[in-house]
């Protein structure tokens, strides 16, 4: 399915209160939109260097994570700080099975899914009990102490020298897709992950999550089971995140803790999530490809300065910005009032 | 048994010189509901700060503490009312990649402006000790943490003796209703984030001289910040300084008998257990829990 809305634009008219058909480039527009983007990147590798089929490729990871912690984040409000826990625990699970089992990537890919499954399960039983910051706090200790026991594991894990996944010679279990293989791959995932969002928006699930988002209390009196939502948006989110996990781990080749469980992943798949616009379908795609292609503007342009020119526009953003890039486009089409200042006044003291 | 009673009293003494660090961050985040990321990057400024008065002038750190300090106050005042009140009023993870954005912009501009490389505050005195039977207690960390815990209580009394102590508080349990009672909220809260600024300026003065640090040290610092919060009880001044102790000896005694950097494991461990168990910190008070989030 032609499900990935590339084009900039709102796809699909999901806004709140089922507000249908008031956005621009809604229903069949959308459709055209989102299935020519696909069309474009599916013929655009055979354009690239290397490089730039790699930089794409990371883009689309970042859209697949967006997404992830879209679901959890943008749709049940519960905002995770947490999320790099299921990509580090995909990856290592990939590199572990294919270094020290043996087995081929194709196998170990679904067995990673399944690990983010089920920590996801096991550890939002607890952890989504918590509300507001207490949640966010509570995810991101469940990471970072991950990532210790992971640095701790030498002997499965190869501790903080890493782990290396047999990607040549004799010795691998499946052969090295290249820059292109991966490429298709992490597209393939990101179409996937935003294709299970637009499923989301749509769906009863997705209506009870928005609930949950409003007031989570009226919800469950509203019969909404609350804990299986939750949950349930917590376990999609780890198995879209830890897909990019294993796949980033199989891409890299060598993997070490302190990378796979980087915080700054986290932040980042937030900062793309909440800066394109968080519950909505095409905002995380948008912030996602737009932020990796200006920080790697930045990085090219601005060697000593780049990060903190990203740093900078995060600022400016989330002040600017706060709806989100999607939010604020829609609202100012309908209402015909396109003005900065509105959202500066709407949260200051 | 000596090595026992050397790790527990380096223990207190650096969970004496956390609870500087992160009385502040609590502070913040129980009256303003703001998880300051930059919080870590707060700390190295002040070290910066109290290096460079000691190398261009010789000051010691403990003088160059309070030039640390009141950089920072004036600092998190700007930054209060320039960038965190643009954002007071929306979902909590905005404020959280503020800080995040502007902990990305510190750190990078102190790496431009002094390297990444480590640094330490040399003075003539601090690395001396007195020894208490096998047990050496340097001078600097002695020092260090009597200034720490001393400025954590003084924060205590300010914030139940003063008035605008009182109004910070008020304005943390409820800030509509303070503004009812003529309390301008935006300037309590400008000066609630710069006194926790100016606490971590300080906190990292003595940081630099007791050990090293570089702009990289920044995260660790707001991270045992969060454990300590959250431990001790958001905006807690007790709580943190309780909060502050129990990680230090938890780190020390666990440096000594667990391998690795396990103990960062077990940190983070006993913190999702006390969030789950109880939300409110070990020595939380309920109201700042029970206040609704908006």
């Amino acid at each position: 399915m032609a499900t990935d809305p590339q084009a900039g634009k709102p796809a699909s008219a999901e806004g709140p209160g089922g507000a249908r058909r008031l956005g621009f480039l809604s229903g069949r527009a959308g459709w055209v939109a989102a299935a020519v983007a696909l069309l474009f990147f599916i013929a655009l590798p055979v354009q690239l260097y290397g490089s730039q089929q790699r930089t794409l490729a990371a883009a689309f990871m970042f859209v697949a994570l967006a997404q992830g912690w879209n679901l959890i984040g943008g749709f049940a409000g519960y905002p995770s700080f947490g999320n790099v826990v299921f990509f580090g625990l995909g990856g290592y699970t990939t590199a572990i099975l294919m270094a020290k089992a043996g087995a081929s990537f194709y196998v170990a890919l679904p067995a990673a899914a399944l690990v983010g499954l089920g920590f996801a399960a096991l550890m939002g039983v607890p952890v989504l009990r918590l509300r507001g910051h207490y949640f966010a706090i509570a995810t991101l200790g469940v990471a970072e102490g991950m990532r210790e026991v992971v640095l701790n594991l030498d002997g499965l894990t190869g501790g903080g020298s890493g782990l290396t996944v047999p990607a040549v010679g004799s010795e691998a279990t499946t052969s090295y897709p290249g820059n292109a293989g991966f490429y298709y791959m992490f597209l393939a995932l990101a179409v996937l992950a935003t294709a299970v969002v637009l499923w989301v928006s749509r769906s009863r699930f997705g209506y009870g999550l928005r609930a949950i988002n409003q007031d989570e209390d009226a919800a469950a009196a509203m019969g909404i089971d609350t804990t299986r939502a939750k949950i349930g948006a917590f376990a999609l989110a780890g198995v879209i995140t830890s897909l990019a996990g294993a796949m980033y781990a199989f891409q890299q080749i060598t993997i070490y803790p302190v990378r796979l469980f980087d915080v700054q992943f986290t932040l980042l798949m937030v900062v793309m999530a909440v800066i394109g616009g968080s519950g909505t379908v095409v905002g995380p795609v948008l912030g996602a490809l737009g932020l990796l292609f200006l920080s790697e503007y930045l990085r090219d342009n601005l060697t000593d300065y780049h990060t903190i020119v990203f740093g900078v526009i995060i600022v400016v953003a989330v002040i600017l910005l706060p709806q989100g890039l999607v939010r604020f486009v829609r609202d100012g089409w309908r209402t015909r009032r396109f003005s900065l200042l509105d959202n500066v006044r709407a949260y200051r003291l | 048994m000596t090595e026992f009673l050397q790790s527990t009293v380096y223990g207190l003494l650096q969970g004496g010189l956390l609870a500087l660090v992160a009385v502040g961050f609590s502070l913040v985040w129980g009256v303003m509901n703001v998880v300051n990321l930059a919080h870590g990057t707060f700390v190295v400024l002040g070290s910066y700060v109290a290096w460079q008065l000691n190398k261009s002038a010789g000051v010691d750190p403990f003088l160059g503490m309070f030039a640390a300090a009141a950089c920072l106050f004036v600092a998190g005042y700007a930054v209060h009312m320039l960038l965190i009140n643009q954002v007071i009023k929306a979902p909590i993870w905005m404020t959280l990649l503020l800080t995040f954005g502007l902990e990305l912009v510190l750190i990078n501009a102190m790496v431009l402006l002094f390297s990444g490389d480590f640094r330490s505050i040399n003075t003539g005195w601090a690395g001396d000790a007195i020894a208490l039977g096998d047990v050496r207690i340097p001078y600097g960390r002695l020092a260090g943490f009597l200034v720490a815990v001393g400025l954590t209580l003084a924060l205590v009394a300010f914030m139940s003796r003063t008035r605008l102590g009182l109004a910070i508080k008020a304005t943390g349990m409820d800030r509509d209703a303070a503004r009812l009672m003529g309390i301008r909220a935006r300037r309590v809260y400008a000066t609630t984030f710069a006194i926790a600024a100016a606490m971590a300026g300080a906190a990292g003065a003595i940081v630099g001289t007791v050990g090293t640090f570089s702009p990289a040290s920044a995260p660790a610092f707001t991270l045992q910040s969060f454990v300590i919060a959250v431990l001790g009880g958001l905006g807690n001044m007790w709580g943190a300084l309780a909060g502050g102790l129990v990680l230090g000896l938890v780190q020390s005694w666990g440096g000594q008998y667990l391998s690795g950097t396990l103990v960062t494991a077990v940190a983070f461990g006993v913190l999702v257990a006390v969030l789950i168990v109880r939300p409110a910190g070990l020595l939380g008070k309920p109201y700042y829990e029970a206040r609704v989030e908006t």
